[in-house]
């Protein structure tokens, strides 16, 4: 390959190849990025909740137009709610809760395993259910069992702060309070520290449960479940499992149902997991649609720089390439005269790109808490580039061989 | 000569149309990505109230246990308690003082048509409306008395009061809230701050607005609890009062200063309020005692997100990308046209008359790219906008913008179209001749 003559003609003029080099260069250091951060998002949008089939899942939250009646009220109106909405045609499993994954609405609390630490291991969702989550969200057990029917308990909490001592956790905070054993049932933990803390035992190990937040990292997984309806007001969650393909109509008619059985003096709002889903991880999604869309963008400029570039070198040099094909050489050997120079250009920019890339991500880190750069992406990129200029330079290419000996050498340009 | 070379630029787009065309889009595009991401970051990172954001103080003082404290950790919560808050509001310092807290509460309409709903709503005191010139369309702020009191009165937005009463001017009346009857003292006219300042801790800075207001004392009169953040670091008792007596905070507090340099006073006050309390058992973590200002709080809160940041940055290189595209193709553009320049020149155009036309006519370029990409930057807003309802908020252009585009559009045009420009007049007319 006649490298060296391309290479000292490239030198004489310097300009054109230098900027189509810094636009891959500037794409690929972008780009790698870009596409980097969009994955890291992507695994984060696509964790699991721990609640089996989610587009079946419906929350329903209920209030009394008067925020003053007795516990006694309260407890019988919230017990007759959970009935209405299990005799709703098309509803297969319902449960009382406190809150919900993903919901990013709900109460928290730190555990302790000893109650002797000086801080606790880490902060948890607490979850009050009066009925069975296990069975209405589908979370697999993997150790242990569900609430018995004697452990749950209705609590005033106007009047007390008691709770149940039985919680089911999941794996993730088993594993995060006892790293040292794998049999977690009947082992005692604290709601927060000191003399004053709660103790609860673990009853049931569920394989996963998401916390409202759904933070990244750990602290998404850390919750418990906990057997109590705790009563503070006349208001109430509920979850419901719809019939598959049941879920809008049975979420109408279950507000509806409601509604009448509260004589038209409560407010019910309802909202499906989806909505919740869709909700927590919006900001996720359009920055990945956003960086998609820029990542695009910057091909297709970078491809018609190329492609520019290319087209106006092949019209300056359409005598010489007359010259050339007349003195015997073939449309290959233009194409790949073209191509190697280009292939030339390319590599030069990337092997920038590849400098950029890692300056780029530096910045990210330091300044802006993203994730290191794997060197995958990096590899990745250079191919996605040099096959870009490759197929950009094609056309021109292409049409530099197609030059007539014949006209290109009488023409005047 | 400039109007003359203006026509010429113009003309001379419709030269090499394709290249042409390339220029203009990609212009456009940088210009688009980069203007729709500076515009929601303009609008994050806006004074909401200019004229006197640095007369506007949040206090913040640490009441966390001193348990597994190390001196220089952050602060248990960026709110305060009850307590701390009502000492606050009785302490005279300031202009005016106010404490807020979130309220979720259902209302149920006279009229038959609307259904009872749930409103989200604010329990300031009275001060928060004159402190943050909150516009008034009837009535007014409710009085010290009814603070005092906590009396059962609102003020409505506007948007509320339509949705209640229509056209009528509804102050004076009573309506039901949590089944209680509260006098209407007021309607606010459309009152939007971005970011919402007054409340980001629990209710966000991109949220949509408060409905109504009652005072605060009102709203624990009732017993009624926070809507938003609520942090306790150990048991307490059961109960509301216990609630209100407890180290649990949940409030957010704004001073308003007479003037700017009354901080350093305020600043000795908190101090001696902080050390006092000490000394009754309290605050024992002494953390250090802070005041922020509003611009200084929503830094402090990190209002304006790195996902924002990041977005801007990129649309930035893309920005930059664009323009060592232009700077390509402009060269190309110019380098056809040697034999004009060469011809130009011989005839008696001195090299700064060709290097005038030639900038002039990528100015063109960069006017013609401005205007495609203001369009395009519409659009991107549109889409931004339908992402989310905090979106819709932030998502708007203003003149600001509107300048900047036109000014960045034209400016990095010309700044791409230098060098290509150098570069062409720079050609030996003679060779140029010779070579005809």
């Amino acid at each position: 390959m006649e490298i060296r003559p391309i290479l000292s003609a490239l030198m004489r003029n310097k300009t054109g190849p230098i900027l189509v080099a810094l636009q891959v260069a500037i794409s690929l250091a972008i780009l790698s990025n870009a596409l980097h951060i969009v994955k890291v998002r992507q695994e984060v949008v696509s964790r699991p909740s721990g609640i089996e089939k989610e587009e079946e899942i419906i929350h329903i939250r209920v209030g009394d137009l008067k925020t003053e009646a007795p516990f006694n009220e309260i407890l019988a109106t919230q017990k007759m709610q959970a009935q209405v909405l299990r005799a709703v045609p098309g509803v297969v499993s319902v449960a009382q809760v406190s809150q919900t994954p993903l919901s990013r609405s709900g109460r928290n609390s730190g555990v302790a395993a000893d109650r002797k630490q000086e801080k606790v291991n880490t902060g948890a969702g607490q979850f009050f259910t009066p009925d069975s989550l296990v069975k209405t969200w589908g979370l697999r057990l993997v150790q242990g069992r569900d609430f018995l029917p004697t452990e749950y308990m209705d609590i005033d909490e106007k009047n007390t702060n008691e709770i149940p001592r039985s919680v089911i956790i999941p794996l993730a905070l088993a594993k995060k309070l006892w790293p040292d054993t794998d049999n977690y049932l009947g082992k005692p933990f604290y709601f927060g520290t000191g003399d004053t803390a709660d103790e609860v035992r673990v009853v049931g190990v569920v394989e996963r449960m998401q916390s409202t937040g759904a933070e990244v990292g750990e602290r998404g997984e850390m919750s418990v479940i906990q057997p109590m309806r705790a009563i503070s007001g006349p208001r109430a969650m509920f979850t419901l499992r719809a019939e598959p393909g049941q879920r809008d109509r049975v979420m109408k008619d279950a507000e509806e149902a409601l509604r009448k059985a509260g004589n038209n003096q409560v407010v019910v709002r309802t909202k499906t997991m989806e909505q919740d889903r869709n909700d927590r991880y919006r900001a996720d999604k359009g920055l990945s649609w956003m960086l998609v869309t820029v990542s695009v963008l910057l091909m297709l400029v970078t491809a018609s720089g190329i492609v520019g570039m290319a087209s106006l070198w092949v019209t300056q040099r359409r005598k010489q390439i007359g010259v050339r094909r007349a003195l015997g050489a073939r449309k290959t050997d233009i194409l790949r005269y073209f191509i190697t120079e280009n292939v030339m250009i390319t590599t030069t920019g990337v092997a920038a790109g590849l400098l950029g890339a890692l300056a780029l991500n530096q910045l990210l880190v330091t300044k802006l808490e993203m994730a290191r750069l794997p060197a995958d992406y990096l590899l990745g990129g250079a191919a996605i580039f040099l096959a870009l200029g490759v197929a950009a330079v094609y056309g021109p290419a292409w049409r530099a061989a197609s030059i007539s000996p014949a006209t290109a050498t009488r023409g005047v340009v | 000569m400039f109007s003359y070379y203006f026509k010429l630029g113009l003309r001379n787009l419709r030269r090499n149309p394709a290249l042409t065309a390339l220029m203009v889009l990609t212009l456009a595009v940088g210009v688009a990505a980069s203007i729709s991401t500076l515009t929601i970051l303009h609008v994050m990172s806006g004074d909401p109230m200019p004229h006197k954001s640095n007369r506007l103080i949040v206090p913040l003082f640490d009441n966390g246990p001193t348990k597994g404290y190390a001196p220089g950790d952050e602060p248990n919560d960026n709110q305060l308690s009850y307590g701390d808050v009502q000492r606050l509001l009785a302490s005279g310092k300031g202009e005016r003082r106010t404490a807020i807290m979130g309220i979720g509460a259902s209302i149920e309409p006279d009229r038959k048509d609307v259904g009872a709903f749930i409103a989200t709503g604010a329990g300031p005191t009275k001060d928060f409306f004159a402190m943050f010139d909150v516009p008034f369309l009837h009535g007014g702020a409710w009085s010290e008395a009814d603070d005092k009191a906590g009396a059962d009165v609102i003020v409505l937005t506007r948007k509320l009061s339509e949705k209640l009463y229509g056209d009528e001017v509804p102050v004076g009346r009573r309506m039901k809230l949590n089944g209680h009857e509260f006098l209407i003292t007021g309607v606010m006219d459309k009152w939007d701050p971005i970011p919402r300042f007054y409340r980001v801790v629990g209710a966000g800075a991109f949220s949509t607005e408060d409905e109504f207001f009652i005072p605060l004392s009102s709203a624990t009169r009732h017993e009624i609890f926070n809507s938003g953040n609520t942090n306790c670091t150990a048991d307490r008792a059961p109960g509301y009062q216990a609630f209100l007596d407890s180290e649990c905070t949940w409030l957010q507090f704004w001073f308003e200063l007479r003037s700017a340099s009354d901080r350093a006073d305020l600043q000795n006050w908190l101090d001696a309020y902080a050390a006092e309390q000490r000394k009754l058992g309290r605050l024992q973590r002494n953390a250090p005692n802070k005041l922020f200002d509003l611009m200084e709080w929503m830094e402090y809160l990190k209002i304006v997100g790195n996902d924002n940041k990041l977005s801007a940055w990129l649309a930035f290189g893309f920005l930059v990308l664009c323009l060592v595209n232009t700077i390509g193709l402009l060269l190309a553009k110019f380098s056809v046209r040697a034999s004009e320049v060469g011809v130009r020149r011989a005839l008696g155009a001195s090299r700064k008359e060709i290097f005038h036309q030639f900038l002039v006519e990528t100015a063109v370029v960069g006017l013609v790219g401005g205007v495609l990409g203001l369009a395009l930057s519409f659009g991107a807003l549109a889409l931004i906008a339908m992402q989310s309802k905090a979106l819709t908020i932030v998502a708007h252009m203003d003149w600001v913008m509107l300048i900047v585009t036109f000014a960045m559009a034209v400016g990095s045009a010309i700044l791409a179209g230098l060098l290509p420009t150098w570069r062409a007049c720079q050609v030996t007319p003679a060779l140029q001749l010779k070579s005809q």
